[in-house]
Parts: structure tokens; C-alpha cells; sequence
């Protein structure tokens, strides 16, 4: 057995052998059957039996539930079969009631596509009346008006959705009988852009109201610690969940791979996934490597194959690169190269991680930790084919999630952790949405509590005095000059959006905060794994040009951070010390940029940008007097320790709130409060906030233990990328004390936490088999 | 929030510029308009809204708003139903299955009219359902029956507007906030009465208007027999109309004739002349000038600055410039319709 052989290389070779932290075996499960409440119908079922389908017990349990009229959402692994799990039900819903309608809602282009071939397949071989139809930005307006008539389903994308909502009289037949609405890959609607469109779909619901109908929300994502909490923010309705997978899978291997298992790691991450991955191809497994850009899965590719070619040419032509650039035609050919099996290896980018169809592999390699627990789960989801066995492979990086997983396995392996964040009370979000709805139809501030909350009518007041919403009798009338949705971005907060500009081309939109940090004249910066270099920036036009380049330096500007506590929400103790939760108002400058090479300094420049001021969410605590009195008794540094607390802490906030690290800020201060406190703050790196600072607060003692664990198990003496340092750090990481750090930390865990937490610490670098 | 322009000001006589459609202003009508909206402000500073409009408040169930009403005398040509009713009898190619080779076999074969063919075997009864229609069938029907067997721009689908009496017209220009989903400010109705145009021009003082505007607006449009003109009203005024009156919970409109004069401009002028604005038209085909007009665009800015100050010096070009809308409108749909079937 070829995956077997693999295992045992790894294991067995000696440069493998050390860099292997941990290996995870799940053994082979088989399919758990289940039982529908009521038989389906004759077309349904025999739909069925002629695929040789028989449904899962998680299948059976979703159509049940949906049957009852319940809100579902549906959170079983990858390739689980979730899709049939909810097109059952519809198709049934479509058949029982001639006139009922659906709407399907996809993040991408490429995975309506495929719903739409499922839909079309399934609806000839029922012969039920679905016309199912794709209405995007592509769909010509000559073609509308008949999709918006008669497909019973309509696949979409919350853009489009955006944008159509107000032309709504058009939709009335399809509005007023919409009996479901399916949003697939639900997970991708969380943070800023799922804030947006949970007010989107607070939009859509009301409309569907006012033309009669209540429709009903089906939702499949990926695994979260939090499923009801967010189908429930997402859309505003209460949820059933389904998350008993009974699908089969085959023994499945699970490494973690350090390349920096020593201190020092000789080989980076990407040479090391090169390694793995000629391996595999050579012990002739079908292998899957994801890497974060572009040029690095060109790179990857390019290496793989001058390496393998060095014992077989032929072998060498059998892996391929596959990214989001490649035309459709190019992609088709690798995906049909692969099935047939002339393809051994494939470097992606996470395009192939939403589900295009290329089914299962024997491995995947996955070259540094995707972010988010839900990404490597789906593109580890990757490996194993039906019953056999397979190998995932998580090869870290320098960084402190990264290496926190190399020492805390379990915690990689444990139940998830992560909450995906929505937050329908960001003012200027809410705001937006205000007048959209306003827009679509007379916004009451009694009934439509019901949607945007109890204390939307205070934001009208402001919208009212902009002149863009006017009271009738009927209501708030929307009277602003513009299209209401056109001033709504669904990826940003409204503001100024600087645009970046390459020889015309806009190769991506910023808000003010972000151009100012990236993409300030002088700025090396990354987009899509390209470098560029900023030449100018344009504060009255918001125009940002930049260049390619190839330079082998990068910037790193500096910024001096103020901030000033406007309201306190709530206080808490953890442990004896005080923490708070509130409003904060932030003001950033960014002075000037660093240029360095490697780690050396070549050069400072200033920058002249004015300051930056948001009123945003945060969570502070003020270490006890008897921790300062520890640190400065043993001469250490107060500031230092502080500093490195914020860094571990902002560092492992993505482990529980999804979430980037660069979306979250922080401030330390030895002497800022009332009585000369020591304080440590973090806040959302969003003008009024998104909700991560206030899940933080609530999880406190977990989210001190991780960074606690984080600095205490790294192997370095003063602090280093891996721990306490942060990329983002605007004091270029100055002071730092890590023993300050780590005294500061302790004494934010509670004894048991802490000696649960070390009893599941892996040995570094021992190998638990 | 930014505002936002949803047009293009582009440079005269950039004529590629047009081809982006209506949304576009010239730089030097755009400048114009600029100096004048300046001037209106510092002109009707302190000066009462009533003062400048000698129109009345009116009432409906929907609540107030401001009708000003004005005359204009025009010639409203005879229109020969005869030569059109001749035309229509003649016109084989109406029924269903005949085209213009069946027609000429046809008539070569002694079936010159349509009553003709009730005696032919094969078309008696596709005939007799034209004949029908054509007997009995409202304006609306005839319409669609020359639209569908023609081009719906065809001079003969204009033709059927001489089955109404000129009593029945009703001439529609709005004026509105921006393209879609927003108040429409100002509604130009106009009217036939003893052989003067009649322009009724409803005007939202405030944005809670637009409900009683819209109600008096539809009381035009359910008389007994009304025949609705516009100028491009088919892509626009009708369906702005409808979206509003959705907005409100107000119904729907009735389904009524509807002659877009757009569109048998177009058939008629499409390679003649480079554009096919109402303003280009009138100045074209009926020799007429605007002074102080404001390009229809830039209408939302000069409203919006009214809501604003409560000066009201920005609303006399916007209701001037509607006026002359509804009355270019009614002059050139009488000219396209005398043309067509004028009596000589």
C-alpha cells in the first residue's frame, strides 16, 4: 500500500524522521444509513435508486428536519454529500407546490456553475420543474426577465443579490412564492463581509414579507465551534443543527511537519513541501500541495520537477501547477489529466480548496497553516478516496500559530475551537444597509426593528441630517443623490477606498488604514504573491500607482498608536485582574518605513500621512500589582512584558475568533491607567468594530492560556517571529522581554488551566505515534 | 457618504462620448448649468415659493402637493382613420402564416383585402381573428396585433393612435432624483382640452409629496379610453412609475396604450441624425430653442440644492425644462402622426 509506504519513509528517513512532531490516525469508519421520517417520492426515490445512492444518516436527518419547516444548518466534513442533503428537500418542496420558488446563494462563480449542473441533471431525471438558471453579472439582460419568470431556482451571489434587491417589483412572482433559500459555503460569510451580508439577508427577508412569503434558510458550511450562534447572526432566525456525519472514510494520516523543529530550520517551508511532495510522486500516490501565492506553487512546481527530473523525465511532466489565473480550458485540461491519473502532482492555491470537482486524492501537502482551521480541514479534506487509505501533511512555518500547533498537537486535533464572527451592530455597516432598505421600501422604525435591530431608528437621525432619508408619511424614503447599493461596498467598511492602480489596471481597492499601511509611496507591496513597488499615492484622488518590481527588499512601517477609552461596556476579573471590554477611540500615524533586507535595517524613511482616528470595540486588562512587582524585583522590563503579552495575545486570537492577525491592533502602556496602571489593549482594526474584541472578551481565560502556552513552549531565550515578535509590530518590535511576557501571562491562568494545558503539550520534536 | 454623479460630463463635441448612452453632459452645458443654478441661488434668495409659483395646493387622499398648471396652443392635425383603416384592410401580411410572398401570390390571385380572404380555405379563420380585432378590439389590441405581425415602431402601430380622440392623450414626462429607486420629484402630465395643450405639472415640495403626486398623476391615466405618450416612457417613465408606486404599497398600473415616441423617432431618423435626444429632436424637426434650459441630468443637483436651502430659485428651470419636455413631446408625436397619416 503506497500511503503505508509513505508513512513508513517518513518516519524511517532520518531527515523525515525529526521534523515529524506528530502523526494522527483516524481508523477507517464505515457508512452509517439513516431513515427518512416519511418515504420520498416516486420520482425522488427513484432518482436514487438509479445512482445507487442510499442515504446517509446525516442526509436523512437534514431532510427530516427541513421537512418540518425548520431553519437548518448542515456542518458535516467535505464530500459528505450536504449537497443532496438539502436538494432533496427542495425538490420535494418544488413538486408539492407548483408555484414554490428557490434561491441558492454561492460565493463563486465556479461553484454555481456546478450547482447548476447538478440542479439541471437532477431536475431532467425527475422531471420535476425546477428550470433551475444562473443569475449573475454575466447573465445578459436579455435573458432576465424570462429567468426571474420561470426558473423555480435561481442561483446567485451576494452581489448580485445586493444590486438586484431594489429593482424588487420586478421579482414579485419569485419573491412572493420563495420557499427556500440555500446558502452554500456559509463559513466564507464571516467577519466584515459577513456582516454585510447578514444585513443583506435581513434585506431580502423583509421583502420577501412584504410580498407574503416567510422562506425558509438552509445552510452548509464547514466546521465552526459555533454553528447556531452563526446561522443565527447570519440570517436572524433560529436554527436546527445537522453535524452527525455518517459518510465512510478510509484510514486517514494526519502530519504535522516542522521544518524548524531545531530552532533553526535550515530548509524552508517551501523546499520542505517540495521534498514531500517528490516523495509522494514517486512512491506514485496522486498528491495535492497547497501553497498561499501564486509564485510560490510556480516556484514549488518548477522545483519538483528539475528535482524529479534528475531520475525520471517523464515523471517530471506529471506535475502540474493550478491557480486562478489559468483559463478555464487550462484548468479543465489538469482537472481531466488528473482524473485520468497522467497527473501525479498538483501545486494549487486555495482555488482548489472550494470544492471544484477533481475528487479525492491519495495526499495533500499543505505548505504552512491556511489560516484558519476550517481551510486545513477542507483542503486536507483533499486526501482519501473511497474507503482507502490517505495522508495529509501540514508542513508550518515560522510563525507563532504555525509552531503553536507543532507543540500543541492536540490542540490542533481537538474539537474546533474557532467562532466565525458576524456583527450586525457595526454602525457604519448597519448604516449602509439603512439606506438600501430605505431604498427598496419605506423604512418604518417600529416594524422594521424586527430586521435591523431595536436601535436602528437612532442611526436615522444621521442619515436624515446627510439628507439622504426623508420622513413621509409612509415612512423613511431613501433621497440620496446615487444608487443606494452603489454606496455599499460587502468587503469594507464605507469611507474612503483608495484604489490601486498598475498601468491603469485596478488591481484592488483598500480602505484609508490599509493604503496607508501597504501602500504608501515607497511601499513594497504583495498582491496575489506578485511584488510591487508603490510609486505614488494620491490622497485627493485616493489613487494609488504602483509598479511591478522584483526586489530582494521589503518595507515595514512604523506607526505611533493612541488611544482613549470612551465607554466602558462591561468589567470582569480574571484572576485578580481587572478587565474591561468597551469603546475605545484609536488614532494612528504612521511616521515612516523601515526598508530591510532579511533582518537588516537599509534604510528609514519618513512618511508624511495625517493621522488616522476610529472610534472602534476593545477588550483591556491591567496585570495585579503583585505581577508588576515580580517583574521589576527581577529586573526585568515592565514595557517589555507587556508588549510581548499583546504580541502572544493578538497572535493566538486566530485560534478562536476566525479572524487575520492584521485585523486586530493593539496597545501597550506601563502607566495608562486612572492611577498609573500597567495596561494591555486590543482592539478591532475596523471603525466600529466587527466583533472580534467582544468574542475575545468573552472567551478571556482561554484566549490567555493559548498565548501563554505560545510563549512559555517556544524554544527561543529573548523572543523571537515564532512567539513574541509580530510582523505588524509599528514599534518594530521594541521593547520586547519575553520572561516579562511570560510571568504577565501566567498570572492571567488559573493553576488547573495551566497544568491541563501542559499535560497535553507534546515533547518537542518527539515523534507520538 | 460620497454622492455620487451617474453621469459623464464629456468634452463638446466628443461625439464617441455619446455612444455611453443618455448619461452623459456636455462640459460647456454642464458649466452652464453650474453659473446658472449660482445665479438662481443668489437671485431668489428670501424670496417666497409662492411668490414665484402662481400654481395651487391640491388634496387627495394620498395628502398635498403642488399643482402648476399651464396653456399652450398648438394644431392638432386631422388624422385620415380612413386612408389608415384602408392601409390596415389591405395588409395581408396581418394574418398568422402569411408573409410578404403569400401576400403577393395572394393578390395576384385576387385576395386584395382581408375581408377577401375569408372566402380562402386555408386563412378563413386566422383572417376572421384579425378581422375580429380589428372590429372589435380596443387600441391596445390593435396595437399588438400590428406590433406583432410589424416592428412595434411601425408608422402603422403610431397609426392606431387615430382610433382616440385627441381628448384622450395623455402626454408623461417625469422628473425624478437619479435612475431608479429614488423619489420622482416632479410629473408632467399634459392634456387636450378645446384643441390646447394642457400641461399639469404635479411638484413635490418636500419628498412626502410623491404619494399624493402620484395619486393625481394616476387619476389622468383612468379615464375612459386614455392612450399614454412619452419619450423613451417604455425603458423609463413607465416603469420608474410602477417601481414608485410599488415602493408605496400603491398597486399597479392599468395596462393601457402606450405610444414611446422614441421609438418611431428612431425608426424613422435613426441614419439621419446624429442624436436622438428629445432636445436634439425638437430643434431638428421643430425648429424650437431652449435659453436657460438645464440638460436632464443634472436635474437631481438642482432639486437636491432646493431641499436643502429651501431656496426655490432651482426649481423654475427644472419645471420650465419639464414643460417644454411635455410640450416637445406633444408636437413631435403630431408631427410623426401627420406625416404617417396626416389628411392632405
Amino acid at each position: 500500500m503506497a500511503v503505508a509506504d509513505v508513512i513508513r519513509l517518513i518516519n524511517v528517513n532520518p531527515v523525515y524522521r525529526n521534523r515529524v512532531v506528530y502523526t494522527e490516525t483516524t481508523e477507517p469508519v464505515s457508512s452509517l444509513y439513516g431513515m427518512l421520517d416519511t418515504p420520498l417520492g416516486d420520482t425522488l426515490e427513484s432518482y436514487l435508486r438509479q445512482h445507487h445512492i442510499r442515504l446517509y444518516s446525516h442526509q436523512c436527518e437534514a431532510v427530516n428536519r427541513i421537512r418540518t419547516g425548520k431553519n437548518v444548518i448542515i456542518t458535516t466534513p467535505t464530500a459528505s454529500g450536504k449537497t443532496l442533503a438539502f436538494n432533496i428537500p427542495v425538490f420535494e418542496g418544488l413538486e408539492a407546490d407548483p408555484e414554490a420558488r428557490a434561491l441558492y446563494i454561492y460565493p463563486t462563480k465556479a461553484l454555481s456553475n456546478d450547482q447548476l449542473a447538478t440542479l439541471e441533471h437532477m431536475a431532467q431525471f425527475t422531471g420535476i420543474s425546477a428550470r433551475p438558471a444562473i443569475y449573475d453579472g454575466d447573465t445578459p439582460q436579455s435573458k432576465r426577465a424570462a429567468i426571474r419568470q420561470n426558473a423555480r431556482i435561481i442561483i446567485s451571489n451576494p452581489h448580485e443579490l445586493h444590486q438586484v434587491l431594489s429593482f424588487h417589483t420586478k421579482w414579485h412572482p419569485f419573491f412572493s412564492h420563495l420557499k427556500f433559500i440555500v446558502i452554500d459555503e456559509a463559513h466564507r460569510y464571516r467577519g466584515v463581509f459577513g456582516s454585510h451580508i447578514a444585513l443583506l439577508l435581513r434585506r431580502l427577508v423583509r421583502l420577501c414579507h412584504f410580498y407574503g412569503s416567510a422562506p425558509q434558510f438552509i445552510l452548509s458550511t464547514a466546521t465552526l465551534a459555533n454553528p447556531i450562534e452563526f446561522a443565527g447572526k447570519l440570517t436572524g432566525l433560529p436554527f436546527d443543527l445537522v453535524d452527525e456525519d455518517g459518510s465512510p472514510h478510509g484510514r486517514k494520516h494526519f502530519v504535522l511537519y516542522n521544518p524548524f523543529y531545531d530552532g533553526i530550520g535550515e530548509r524552508s517551508t517551501y523546499q520542505e513541501t517540495k521534498d514531500l511532495l517528490v516523495s509522494c510522486v514517486k512512491e506514485n500516490l496522486q498528491v495535492l500541495c497547497f501553497t498561499g501565492s501564486r509564485k510560490m506553487a510556480e516556484l514549488v512546481t518548477l522545483w519538483a520537477r528539475e528535482d524529479i527530473r534528475r531520475s525520471s523525465a517523464r515523471l517530471a511532466e506529471s506535475i502540474s501547477a493550478y491557480r486562478a489565473g489559468y483559463l478555464p480550458e487550462e484548468r479543465r485540461a489538469i482537472e481531466r489529466q488528473l482524473k485520468e491519473g497522467s497527473i501525479k502532482g498538483v501545486v494549487s492555491t486555495n482555488a482548489l480548496e472550494l470544492g471544484i470537482d477533481i475528487g479525492s486524492l491519495d495526499a495533500v501537502v499543505i505548505a504552512g497553516y491556511p489560516g484558519t482551521m476550517m481551510s486545513t480541514r477542507q483542503q486536507a479534506g483533499r486526501a482519501g478516496r473511497k474507503g482507502d487509505d490517505s495522508i495529509a501533511i501540514l508542513v508550518a512555518f515560522a510563525n507563532p500559530l504555525d509552531q503553536y500547533f507543532m507543540y500543541h498537537p492536540h490542540h490542533f486535533f481537538s474539537r474546533s475551537h474557532e467562532h466565525a464572527i458576524i456583527d450586525t451592530g457595526n454602525p457604519y455597516i448597519v448604516s449602509g444597509h439603512l439606506l438600501c432598505a430605505a431604498a427598496e421600501l419605506p423604512l418604518r422604525e417600529t416594524h422594521d426593528r424586527e430586521y435591523f435591530g431595536e436601535s436602528f431608528p437612532e442611526l436615522l437621525s444621521e442619515l436624515a441630517s446627510g439628507d439622504l432619508i426623508r420622513k413621509t408619511s409612509r415612512g423613511w424614503v431613501y433621497s440620496g443623490r446615487g444608487r443606494a447599493a452603489d454606496a455599499v461596498r460587502l468587503d469594507g467598511i464605507p469611507g474612503s477606498t483608495f484604489r490601486i492602480l498598475c498601468r491603469g489596471r485596478l488591481l484592488e481597492t483598500m480602505d484609508r488604514a490599509q493604503a496607508y499601511r501597504e501602500a504608501h509611496t515607497g511601499a513594497i507591496m504583495l498582491h496575489q504573491g506578485e511584488t510591487y513597488i508603490v510609486s505614488e499615492m494620491d490622497s485627493e484622488t485616493h489613487i494609488v500607482r504602483v509598479t511591478e518590481t522584483d526586489v530582494d527588499y521589503y518595507t515595514q512601517p512604523l506607526k505611533q498608536v493612541d488611544l482613549s477609552v470612551i465607554e466602558v461596556y462591561e468589567t470582569r476579573v480574571v484572576l485578580g485582574a481587572r478587565c474591561a471590554f468597551g469603546e475605545v477611540e484609536v488614532t494612528e500615524q504612521y511616521t515612516s518605513y523601515k526598508i530591510k533586507r532579511k533582518d537588516t535595517i537599509i534604510g528609514v524613511e519618513p512618511l508624511d500621512l495625517p493621522p488616522i482616528t476610529f472610534r472602534t470595540k476593545a477588550f483591556w486588562f491591567e496585570p495585579v500589582p503583585d505581577t508588576e512587582q515580580r517583574i521589576t524585583g527581577s529586573n526585568l522590563d515592565l514595557a517589555g512584558g507587556l508588549h510581548g503579552a499583546e504580541h502572544a495575545i493578538i497572535a493566538m486570537m486566530p485560534l478562536h475568533v476566525m479572524c487575520d492577525r492584521w485585523d486586530i491592533g493593539g496597545l501597550s502602556s506601563t502607566v495608562f491607567g486612572e492611577n498609573g496602571e500597567p495596561v494591555v489593549f486590543v482592539y478591532d482594526g475596523y471603525e466600529g468594530g466587527i466583533g472580534l474584541a467582544e468574542k475575545a472578551y468573552e472567551i478571556l481565560p482561554e484566549i490567555f492560556s493559548s498565548a501563554h502556552e505560545l510563549v512559555r513552549d517556544c524554544r527561543c531565550e529573548e523572543g523571537c517571529p515564532s512567539c513574541i515578535y509580530s510582523p505588524k509590530c509599528g514599534n518594530d518590535n521594541q521593547p520586547l522581554d519575553k520572561v516579562a511576557a511570560m510571568i504577565i501571562l501566567k498570572d492571567l491562568c488559573s493553576p488547573t488551566e495551566k497544568s491541563k494545558c501542559s499535560g497535553m503539550s507534546a515533547e518537542p520534536g518527539k515523534v507520538l505515534l | 457618504m460620497e454622492t455620487l454623479r451617474e453621469y459623464e460630463i464629456v468634452r463638446d463635441g466628443n461625439i464617441f462620448g455619446t455612444s455611453f448612452g443618455n448619461n452623459i453632459v456636455y462640459s460647456s452645458e454642464y458649466d452652464q448649468a453650474r453659473h446658472l443654478l449660482d445665479m438662481l441661488v443668489a437671485k431668489y434668495q428670501d424670496v417666497a415659493f409662492d411668490d414665484v409659483f402662481s400654481g395651487s395646493e391640491i388634496f387627495n387622499q394620498a395628502g398635498a402637493c403642488f399643482l402648476q398648471k399651464s396653456r399652450q396652443n398648438l394644431t392638432i392635425p386631422a388624422v385620415d382613420i380612413d386612408r389608415f383603416r384602408s392601409e390596415i384592410l389591405n395588409d395581408l401580411t396581418l394574418v398568422h402564416g402569411i408573409g410578404p410572398m403569400t401576400q403577393a401570390r395572394l393578390k395576384s390571385k385576387g385576395y386584395l383585402t382581408l375581408p377577401d380572404l375569408i372566402r380562402h380555405p386555408r386563412f378563413r379563420s386566422n383572417a376572421n381573428e384579425v378581422l375580429k380585432c380589428l372590429d372589435s378590439g380596443s387600441s391596445a389590441e390593435i396595437m399588438d396585433l400590428l406590433g406583432y405581425r410589424h416592428a412595434k415602431s411601425h408608422p402603422c402601430v403610431l397609426g392606431t393612435a387615430g382610433l382616440h380622440e385627441p381628448e384622450d392623450y395623455v402626454f408623461f414626462d417625469i422628473e425624478t432624483l437619479g435612475l431608479f429607486s429614488r423619489p420622482i420629484i416632479l410629473f408632467g402630465v399634459g392634456t387636450i382640452e378645446e384643441g390646447n395643450l394642457i400641461v399639469h405639472q404635479y411638484l413635490l415640495r418636500d419628498i412626502d409629496e410623491e404619494q399624493s403626486a402620484l395619486t393625481a398623476t394616476l387619476d389622468h391615466l383612468s379615464n375612459d379610453r386614455p392612450a399614454l405618450v412619452t419619450f423613451n416612457g417604455k425603458s423609463f417613465d413607465v416603469p420608474y412609475v410602477s417601481d414608485r408606486l410599488a415602493y408605496y404599497g400603491m398597486g399597479s398600473l392599468a395596462r393601457i396604450p402606450h405610444y414611446d415616441v422614441l421609438h418611431f423617432s428612431r425608426r424613422k431618423w435613426k441614419n439621419h441624425y446624429p442624436s436622438l435626444r428629445l432636445t436634439a429632436l425638437e430643434t431638428t424637426i421643430l425648429g424650437i430653442r431652449r435659453d436657460d434650459d438645464i440638460p436632464g441630468q443634472m436635474v437631481p443637483e438642482f432639486y437636491e440644492t432646493y431641499l436643502k436651502t429651501g431656496n426655490c430659485g432651482p426649481l423654475v428651470p427644472i419645471i420650465e425644462h419639464n414643460k417644454q419636455d411635455v410640450l416637445s413631446l406633444a408636437l413631435l408625436f403630431f408631427h410623426l402622426l401627420e406625416e404617417s397619416y396626416g389628411c392632405c
